[in-house]
């Protein structure tokens, strides 16, 4: 928010979020390189540091696949909301991961030759065709670089520095590092089929990330309201108390109307900071609060708290017979809006 | 690729992050204040900054000396991005999956003898 940045804005949620996902890294490092060995036969025992080249990226590619399946988790059942407070942390320790493979690998593969090891690395591809054939470290090093480019400028200040809309355009970047490894993988992996497993989980995370977001989006695309300009937005039973509906305009942002104490009010579905879903949040406090980092705004006016600035764009609304209206054109951010009881 | 080429590349990429780092620690120091009130008597965070700088340092040149930030364009062009961005990804990864197994060599089939003994 508009205040003095820290090095990461703790709150105790964070910290059990962060604890919980090293310890679960942990264990699967762990897991796979103590346990993994046992069972497979003698014969194709691995040493301990392609176990943990293995291991480091097979962790990296499942918490990737991980950080970009809770969006849509998150839309499509409630529950799973928590999960996204905190996402930013998850996409800094997928780059981590990548890092502490591609340093296993430069260390393994390339460190017993007079050439120095990141320049054998970049020239001794094998040519396509040949087994393991397809270059497929040239799509690993890609991903890593723009894992790195986005952990790099994932603190708030990089937002206002790039500004909004070139950070969230840099940030897209991640679906093309997410092609980028399963690139890398299928073609480094695939084809030499020594680990079949592996191969399935890539296939079954890919296609469930696409299932999740095909089902998200179908979901999104409910209600849609067109024309005129009050409209009739939702049942005014079916806004929970203390949480929203989400109303899809047909120009214009999407809309959301809160229930809290009784009193409705209306604002952009779009948080300030990076556009997070507020319909999908909660309010605490008596403040709209953000599900994805916590940005609070007041539900009458659509203001953040002292001493934050950011603001919404509100709406008018009216109730008759347990119908809820809502006049499509946002007034200015900021604007106050008396909530309307129902 | 050419063991030369690799050499001028990985040469390449060192020499950009040098002077990255240089400009980025410079900018930490003198310049981040001014361009940012959040960063005003705001210290322990500067260092996590330090990578990124050095990775966009043209950027943060530019910025330093006066050039405007770009500006805004709409909220809904960046849902739209994401969209088209799975529509591109439901087409590349299966494209990738289809494409190793066509690429694939058979392993794992029984040795055959070519000759009796
Ligand atoms: C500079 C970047 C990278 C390099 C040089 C690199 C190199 C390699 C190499 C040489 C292998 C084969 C290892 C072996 O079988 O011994 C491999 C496998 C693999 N890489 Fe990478 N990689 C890079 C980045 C990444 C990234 C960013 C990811 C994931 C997000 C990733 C995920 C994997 C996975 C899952 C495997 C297969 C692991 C297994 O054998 O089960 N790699 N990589
Ligand atoms: S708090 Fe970050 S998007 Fe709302």
């Amino acid at each position: 928010m508009s205040v003095r940045y820290g090095v990461v804005g703790w709150t105790p949620a964070k910290r059990w979020y962060d604890a919980v996902l090293l310890g679960a890294i942990a264990l699967y490092l762990v897991g796979y390189t103590e346990l993994a060995p046992m069972l497979v036969p003698e014969s194709r025992a691995l040493d301990g540091q392609s176990l943990r080249i293995k291991a480091f990226g097979s962790a990296a590619f499942l918490l990737l696949t991980f950080a970009l399946a809770i969006g849509p988790l998150a839309r499509l059942d409630r529950r799973f909301l928590p999960l996204l407070y905190n996402r930013r942390h998850l996409g800094v320790m997928t780059f981590a991961l990548a890092l502490a493979h591609a340093l296993e690998v430069l260390g393994w593969h390339f460190a017993f030759s007079p050439t120095p090891p990141l320049v054998a690395a970049l020239s001794s591809e094998p040519g396509l065709g040949t087994w393991p054939g397809t270059p497929f470290v040239p799509f690993g090093i890609l991903a890593l670089l723009i894992l790195f480019a986005l952990a790099a400028t994932s603190h708030d200040f990089w937002l206002n520095f790039l500004t909004p809309p070139v950070w969230k355009a840099l940030h897209l970047g991640i679906y093309l590092a997410y092609a980028a490894a399963v690139a890398h993988q299928v073609f480094g992996y695939f084809l030499a089929a020594a680990n079949p497993g592996f191969v399935g989980v890539t296939v079954a995370s890919a296609g469930l990330l696409l299932g999740l977001h095909l089902a998200a989006g179908l979901r999104g695309r409910r209600a849609p309201i067109l024309g005129a300009e009050w409209v009739r937005a939702a049942a005014a039973a079916d806004i929970p108390e203390g949480g929203a509906v989400v109303v899809e305009v047909a120009a214009g942002e999407p809309v959301a109307i809160f229930r809290n104490e009784g009193q409705l009010s209306a604002v952009s579905n779009l948080c300030a900071h990076q556009n997070g879903p507020l319909g999908e949040g909660r309010v605490v406090d008596g403040c709209i609060t953000c599900p994805w980092h916590g940005f609070q705004y007041r539900l009458a006016d659509g203001c953040a708290p002292a001493p934050y600035t950011e603001k919404l764009a509100t709406y008018r609304l009216r109730v008759e017979g347990g119908e809820v209206f809502l006049d499509v054109r946002a007034c200015p951010p900021g604007t106050y809006q008396q909530p309307v009881p129902a | 690729m050419q063991t030369s080429l690799a050499e001028a590349i990985i040469a390449a990429a060192m020499g950009y992050g040098a002077v990255g780092l240089a400009i980025g620690a410079a900018f930490l120091v003198f310049g981040i204040g001014r361009l940012d009130g959040g960063a005003h008597g705001a210290y322990a965070f500067r260092p996590l900054l330090l990578p990124g700088l050095a990775l966009l340092w043209p950027y943060v040149v530019w910025r330093w000396s006066g050039g405007a930030a770009p500006g805004f364009a709409g909220q809904r062009r960046h849902r739209a991005a994401h969209r088209w961005a799975w529509i591109g990804l439901a087409v590349l990864l299966p494209a990738l999956f289809l494409t190793a197994l066509s690429l694939r060599t058979p392993v794992g089939d029984a040795p055959v003898r070519i000759a009796a003994p």
